[in-house]
């Protein structure tokens, strides 16, 4: 079954190479705003990705933003990483159809850019700046469910037998039904694309930050905002809820049962301000 | 059949026995359903938090964020609409958790006390609820005869 679920991952679409070119442009300290711009125009896909998701109120631009040049010079390096990479991973959320966990694609996208919110108001609050390489890992986090959904839909049965009468979760029941979870799944999707190692893990640990021997900050974030955001009804799918939270995170983090109720509202506010971006797919 | 949405950490009354009120996806958020048989005025409620002294700006611009500025509104706005208190019938739904929840966010409980506590307070019966729980729920509040269902994640739907 793991054999046949991984060789899966052959189906899954190339990562959209205009994004790729686009990153190490943006590597680089001295890359140009026409240099990018004859890059994305390329693509007209991601061309009116980026313009849509520059104009939402999340960006915060004043002025409306109608061309490509415009949208690249005013959005800045850390807003621009964010822009493109959403551009992407939204054409992919679009490409593939939604299986088992999911009735529609929408449902896994807008849990996905609201997990990526949420990890930037966590990020903001608790290390004082925001963190693309966060952003991004939240944002692919159940990555790995655009595969697993085929095989869920035909065991579903079965999973959902071991998370409503045996006390399983979502996670451990596929674990136990196919060998692999959809987290793990998503790490070998995200080394697919040559992700680097830290959003690699990020992905493959966010329900089991625990496991990763080295104490690395940003699968910790990831789990915990995937859980406000599932809270919030807007869950990544059947699995929603059942999940187990660990109970180590809130300790980390310091944070006090008020702090968590403001984060409620904030993730309610950029949810609506990022309302265009949640649309996408 | 019109289905009219009700967002997170918001309301909406009707009085159209065509509309259905309808709030998708309340994970620990809950769903307040109100209705009054003979004036045919029904509201639906979909509340975020428990208690607005968290926030009185955000509550003052938005009383729907919490219980206990939401529940007040939600009655007002029927009454408006020609209800009356005495024949008002309540269901709730939603104030959902994650599993092994024991110890951190417990905000579906918290939800679920505070609407509990409101209605205790005002000599409000709730006449049926369906709370708690690891799913989330969508509420269907049906104006033309008031009856209420709950879709789970699960995919069952029944009236409560």
């Amino acid at each position: 079954m793991i054999e046949k679920i991984l060789n899966s991952i052959k189906a899954i679409p190339a990562f959209p190479e205009t994004v790729q070119r686009l990153m190490i442009l943006l590597n680089r300290e001295d890359y140009s705003v026409q240099e990018l711009a004859t890059v994305v125009k390329y693509d007209q896909a991601v061309t009116a990705n980026v313009l849509r998701i520059a104009n939402s109120a999340y960006f915060g631009l004043r002025e409306k933003v109608k061309s490509v040049e415009q949208a690249l010079s005013l959005l800045g390096r850390k807003n621009l990483i964010r822009t493109i990479q959403t551009a992407g991973v939204s054409r992919i959320f679009r490409a593939v159809p939604a299986r088992g966990y999911v009735t529609t694609g929408s449902e896994l996208w807008q849990h996905s850019v609201a997990v990526a919110l949420m990890s930037q108001i966590l990020s903001r609050r608790i290390r004082g700046e925001e963190d693309n390489v966060l952003y991004t890992a939240a944002l692919l986090h159940d990555v790995g469910k655009m595969i697993m959904g085929e095989y869920v839909e035909e065991a579903m049965t079965a999973i959902m037998d071991k998370v409503t009468r045996q006390g399983y979760s979502f996670l451990e029941a596929e674990e136990e039904v196919f060998g692999i979870n959809h987290a793990e799944l998503g790490g070998k999707i995200a080394e697919k694309w040559k992700y680097p190692e830290e959003i690699r893990d990020a992905i493959r640990y966010h329900h089991r930050p625990d496991l990763l021997s080295e104490e690395r900050p940003v699968p910790w974030f990831v789990h915990l905002s995937d859980q406000f955001a599932s809270l919030m009804g807007v869950d990544g799918g059947i699995d929603g809820l059942a999940c187990r939270a660990l109970e180590q995170t809130i300790p980390m983090f310091q944070l006090r049962h008020k702090d968590l109720e403001t984060c409620f509202i904030l993730l309610h506010q950029d949810m609506d301000r990022a309302k265009d971006v949640m649309n996408l797919v | 059949m019109v289905d009219i949405v009700v967002g997170i950490s918001d309301l909406k009354v009707s009085h159209r026995p065509e509309d259905v009120l309808v709030t998708y996806a309340l994970g620990s958020c809950i769903a307040v359903a109100v209705y009054d048989p003979v004036a045919k005025v029904g509201g639906l409620l979909h509340y975020m938090l428990p208690d607005s002294t968290l926030d009185l700006e955000k509550a003052r611009q938005n009383p729907a964020m919490f219980a206990d500025t939401g529940i007040p509104v939600l009655f007002k706005s029927c009454y408006s609409l020609g209800a009356e208190k005495r024949r008002m019938i309540v269901r709730a739904a939603g104030g959902a958790s994650i599993l092994d929840d024991t110890n951190f966010f417990r905000i579906g409980q918290k939800n679920i006390m505070a609407m509990r506590k409101i209605f205790w307070k005002n000599n409000v019966m709730i006449e049926s609820e369906d709370t708690g729980g690891n799913f989330n729920r969508t509420v269907r509040l049906a104006l033309t005869n008031g009856k209420t269902y709950v879709k789970t994640s699960g995919g069952s739907i029944k009236e409560i």
